[in-house]
């Protein structure tokens, strides 16, 4: 399936050894920064908002197989572009529940959002969830254990849907 | 004009889903509904003031106590229907209860 807006770029996308939260905030921001894709202050901010109101997605309700993910994200203002940015964790790392944000559980994925305009990219959260009920829990647990940028890239071009339903 | 606010830490992304799910499904329910996505920490009592009903995300401590009915809108997120329908249901029975249209 062709993608009509352009979310994902192969230079922006990582798969992290990093073994907390902020150490791969850091280390996603820092080439994020060097890309131009962000301002000084997205680190700072994208951590400060984790911090106060996380966005960590139980799958639990769905399937006890799905690996749980999160999807950070800041304020339009710190963010130079619109695009959705995987990291694949090869070591799981606490986050905290969007939904129940006293709860905490492990996460191997990020789909972290670059979002600089609100009222444009309003659909994403929306697309990364119907991505995950429409491929079902086997393709799903195949992808987010994929381990190389190339893979994890080719598959959401080929699989993420160009709008929500 | 029913007028529910929806909030998250960005402003962006999550209570913008919120947003859009309650406007669709209200609408559909024969309400007439509009919903704001704002900022959690741009929220004041005054805000508020200017609504029927919180559709919150998480249990939020907005520093003050909320006057209107709040609806967790969290489940919506999923985007299954199935974890919708209670939260779609709650808020039409605010809206029942409250006698708004």
């Amino acid at each position: 399936m062709a993608q009509e807006d352009k979310l994902f770029y192969p230079d922006t996308v990582y798969v992290s050894e990093a073994r907390t939260q902020n150490e791969v905030f850091a280390e996603v921001s820092k080439d994020l920064l060097a890309k131009g894709l962000v301002k000084d202050a997205f680190l700072e901010n994208i951590m400060e908002r984790e911090a106060g109101y996380p966005t960590g997605m139980n799958m639990a309700p769905l399937s006890d197989r799905l690996p749980n993910f999160a999807v950070p994200h800041t304020e339009v203002e710190f963010v130079n572009t619109c695009r959705l940015v995987p990291v694949r964790l090869l070591r799981p790392v606490t986050w905290h529940d969007m939904i129940s944000p006293d709860d905490s559980f492990d996460v191997s994925f990020l789909f972290m959002i670059l979002n600089d305009d609100a009222e444009a990219q309003v659909g994403i959260l929306a697309r990364i969830m119907d991505f995950v009920n429409a491929s079902g829990v086997d393709a799903m647990v195949d992808f987010f254990n994929l381990d190389d940028p190339k893979s994890i890239y080719d598959y959401l071009v080929g699989h993420f849907p160009q709008r929500a339903e | 004009m029913i007028k529910i606010l929806a909030a998250c830490g960005a402003g962006v992304n999550s209570s913008h889903q919120i947003k859009d799910a309650l406007e669709k499904e209200m609408k559909a329910r024969g309400y007439n509904v509009s919903c704001d996505a704002v900022m959690i920490k741009d929220i004041t009592e005054g805000m508020l003031a200017h609504y029927d009903i919180f559709a919150q995300i998480a249990k939020t401590d907005l520093g003050f106590e909320v006057k209107i009915p709040v609806v967790d809108a969290g489940p919506i997120l999923y985007r299954m229907p199935a974890m919708a329908k209670p939260v779609y249901d709650a808020v039409e029975k605010v809206i029942k209860d409250n006698g708004l249209s």
